[in-house]
């Protein structure tokens, strides 16, 4: 036998029956399934199944987010780097954004696994796999210099309230990463907008630390020369050598997470096609409207694409199953309506500089009506059989 | 009906699409009779049975060896001639099977028969009791619920279906071999009973089926289930009246066909036994063959069943049922694999895009193990993209759970062919089939 499924099998009498740590049984069945896919042989029709697994498919998900997370670390302490005056090389900037993100990260894990792992005990569930993925999302929509105080808040919040108050993974109404970012976002606004994106900024004074979306143009220019006068040109918004949150920054790399998950099909097209094409569309019609050609009303649809958290938030965040719709006509008006709203918010209201989060949160609630609608003209659509 | 018809082609584009080790071969060969036969209760729907013969009394074949309680008149007979060995029953004294040992010279229970000049004059009650009296009824199933059907009705459309529950179910070639004239008998005999007769085969089918195919009305897809008579009745339905037709498998109808021309019980049956890595032939047997007998040998701890997506698991030490056409032997893989998350999986069979094996179009060798552990839905949205009655399973089952019968029927939940192919993809590994079969059956019961 392996010698691993050995260890499994002599500490398996502690975690069950009458053993001393009963009460994690959920722990020592999660990490052991870790390890070893379980597999039961079928009791009903049908007596095959797929190989495909709920872990499986959640591991999927967090392998898309790797580009963004390493380019995450490395934009992180690149970004700190240039703050201080200093030009990095890439293992430089990679190590020094590790030690601002790594923390972040464990905290994240730590705390969200520990509300995890009490609430599966108590009530005899599995520890879900979803939370892996709730734990690298979460941190990946931080700004770097958050206090860790507030990560374990915040995480614990998206948790707690987020899902665990509904009933636990499947039943949460709103994505749980997402609600613990705007936990922090509305709770300490301080730390979660204006000067923070850039880690160790503080001991430099002159470099602004905003994200492109809070630049504005000064009378008579345009809102784009504005943006490269700041440092935002396309390309480097396309890339993500910008300050923003950890894992934002970089369109391409979201776009590769992306295209892993629509060729793997983890990932609804629908929800991603949809929501690009509803940020494109209401850009393109918004940069006809007569105004201030120095706000980001005339930014045009490719510097909504790339700018801010647009591209990770349609990606990773409005393509969780759970909290989008589950019929596909409303996975399209869902992921339509993401984009519509972004801009919306971007555009038109000056209290929010970024609006993919209100915007994916907003329409996580309105999931269940577009859902019941849909259903309902199915309904009419169906010869009746009752 | 009759002569030559115009053949409609169904498009169809959801179902199980990955190709599966082990199809039989085409060839045929008879396997002799056994000692015992068996007529099981297993796969009878919703019958209440009431036993008329008892152990040790001597029957032909023929003769009648339990009813339905709900219809007395509805009989089921015994496939050859000898004693009855033994009554078996399962949990709460239910009746299981009838068990016969095969003695003596066969002996058959002489009935009217019917000639093919006479199908235009008889009378419908009349050939409904010949056919109840013979054991042949029952081979009329009734949707929605697929229980036998109501012969006080006159269903608006008969459904033949030429293909068998199991991908790898008998080849109608090999059934229908020969016995071209039957079959047109019996869709003659088919037109007493209803005024629309469809004739359905897979596209892979209709090459061997010489003059038959002529009479095939509606060729579907080769994509499991897409010739499964509920998804056939789903794509042609237009009316509400309609949720009421009938079916009947092709061999069910030579069956009849058979019965009503000689007057005696026809015994002989085609089998297929698939097994992932063996091209095993076809096998003409008795009806009511033990399971061993048909599958030969086997793996031990494989799951034996009769139908792997749809069918029912059975006892090796049982025989086959009146609806048995196929025993699949899948494999069990105990064996826990190390990181089986994150493995490549060359060879895995999956319908998903998370495999290297999607890559490949080689044949699949499918086990009987669950691939993982239940979880929550979380909406993953594969079951829907997977049904091929273009049903919610998700939606539906939700509504189960919460006891909201309106909304699951409302949903199509009567619309459901019971294929298994949701819970087949189902990365949560919900028994989204076992809900939605017993959501139709409490319904069904709630009804009675």
């Amino acid at each position: 036998m392996n010698p691993l499924k050995k260890l499994f099998e002599s500490t398996r009498t502690h975690f069950s029956g009458s053993g001393k740590f009963k009460a994690l049984a959920p722990l020592f069945e999660a990490v052991e399934t870790v390890f070893f896919l379980p597999s039961h042989r079928t009791r009903h029709r049908p007596f095959v199944r797929d190989s495909l697994d709920l872990k499986r498919f959640m591991t999927f998900v967090i392998l898309s987010l790797l580009p963004v997370l390493f380019f995450g670390i490395y934009n992180t302490g690149l970004q700190a780097g240039l703050a201080g005056g200093k030009a990095y090389t890439v293992s430089q900037a990679f190590l020094t954004g590790l030690t601002y993100v790594l923390p972040i990260l464990i905290v994240t894990y730590a705390v969200g696994l520990f509300w995890e792992i009490l609430f599966a005990s108590i009530r005899g569930h599995h520890i879900s796999e979803g939370f892996l993925v709730t734990g690298l999302l979460f941190p990946l929509t931080l700004p770097p210099t958050i206090p860790l105080w507030q990560v374990a808040l915040g995480i614990s919040f998206g948790v707690v309230v987020g899902k665990e108050l509904f009933g636990g993974t499947g039943r949460n109404v709103l994505n749980p990463a997402l609600t613990g970012r705007a936990f922090l976002f509305f709770s300490y606004p301080l730390t979660m907008s204006g000067d923070v994106w850039i880690a160790g900024k503080t001991a430099v004074d002159g470099v602004s630390g905003a994200t492109a979306l809070s630049v504005l143009a000064p009378e008579g220019q345009s809102i784009t020369a504005a943006l490269a006068d700041s440092g935002f040109t396309l390309s480097n918004l396309f890339f993500g050598f910008i300050p923003g949150s950890i894992g934002e920054t970089s369109a391409l790399c979201c776009l590769l997470g992306a295209a892993f998950l629509l060729l793997t099909r983890v990932a609804n097209f629908r929800v991603i096609i949809g929501g690009m094409a509803g940020l494109i569309l209401t850009s393109l019609v918004f940069s006809f409207i007569p105004g201030d050609g120095g706000s980001w009303l005339k930014a045009g649809p490719l510097y909504h694409l790339c700018a801010g958290g647009f591209l990770f938030g349609i990606t990773f965040m409005a393509t969780d199953p759970v909290s989008g719709p589950g019929t596909d006509p409303a996975r399209w008006i869902f992921g339509f309506l993401i984009g519509f709203l972004t801009v919306t918010i971007r555009v038109a209201n000056p209290a929010f500089a970024e609006g993919t989060m209100l915007a994916i949160l907003f329409m996580n609630v309105f999931a269940p009506l577009l859902d019941h609608m849909v259903m309902k003209y199915k309904i009419s659509k169906r010869i009746p059989n009752v | 009906m009759g002569g030559l018809s115009f053949m409609e082609e169904m498009k169809l584009v959801k179902g199980f699409k990955p190709a599966l080790a082990g199809k039989p071969d085409q060839s045929v060969i008879y396997l002799p009779d056994p000692e015992t036969v068996g007529v099981s209760v297993m796969d009878i729907p919703y019958i209440r049975p009431k036993i008329l013969v008892k152990e040790n009394d001597p029957v032909k074949t023929g003769t009648p060896l339990f009813c339905d309680k709900r219809n007395p008149r509805i009989q089921y007979v015994s496939p050859a001639t000898g004693t009855v060995e033994k009554i078996i029953f399962g949990e709460r004294r239910r009746l299981k099977e009838i068990v016969i040992r095969l003695q003596g010279k066969e002996d058959f229970i002489r009935f009217e028969t019917l000639t093919p000049e006479a199908v235009d004059t008889i009378q419908k009650p009349d050939l409904v009791r010949l056919l109840q009296e013979g054991g042949l009824w029952p081979c009329f199933r009734q949707f929605p619920f697929m229980d036998t059907a109501d012969p006080d009705l006159e269903p608006p459309m008969i459904i033949v279906s030429l293909n068998g529950n199991d991908p790898f179910s008998p080849h109608p070639g090999a059934v229908l071999e020969k016995e071209f004239s039957v079959f047109e008998f019996g869709l003659r005999v088919l037109g007493k009973l209803t005024r629309r007769i469809v004739v359905s085969s897979r596209q892979s089918s209709l090459d061997q089926l010489n003059g038959v195919k002529n009479h095939v009305t509606h060729q579907v897809p080769d994509l499991y289930p897409a010739w499964d008579p509920g998804v056939v009745l789903y794509r042609l339905k237009t009316t509400v009246e309609e949720n009421r037709s009938w079916c009947i498998s092709a061999e069910h109808l030579l069956l009849v066909g058979k019965f009503l021309l000689t007057g005696t019980y026809p015994v002989k049956r085609v089998f297929t036994v698939t097994r992932p890595g063996d091209q095993k032939p076809h096998i003409i047997a008795r009806q009511g063959s033990p399971v061993k007998a048909l599958a030969g040998r086997f793996p031990d701890r494989s799951l034996i069943t009769t139908g792997r997506f749809n069918g029912r698991p059975v006892d090796p030490d049982s025989h086959l049922g009146f609806f048995d056409t196929t025993l699949n032997i899948i494999p069990d893989n105990p064996e826990e694999e190390l990181f089986g998350f994150i493995r490549p999986g060359i060879s895995k069979p999956s319908v998903s895009r998370t495999f290297l094996s999607s890559l490949f179009k080689t044949p699949k060798e499918l086990d009987c193990n669950l691939h993982g552990e239940e979880r929550a839905c979380v909406n993953c949205g594969y079951c829907a993209r997977i049904c091929p009655v273009d049903l919610e399973p998700s939606f539906i089952i939700k509504a189960l759970l919460s006891d909201d019968i309106e909304d699951a029927l409302s949903f199509g939940l009567l619309d459901c062919c019971r294929c298994g192919l949701c819970t087949y993809v189902c990365p949560s590994k919900i028994e989204l089939t076992h809900l939605l079969s017993d959501g139709i059956t409490a319904y069904y019961k709630d009804k009675q």
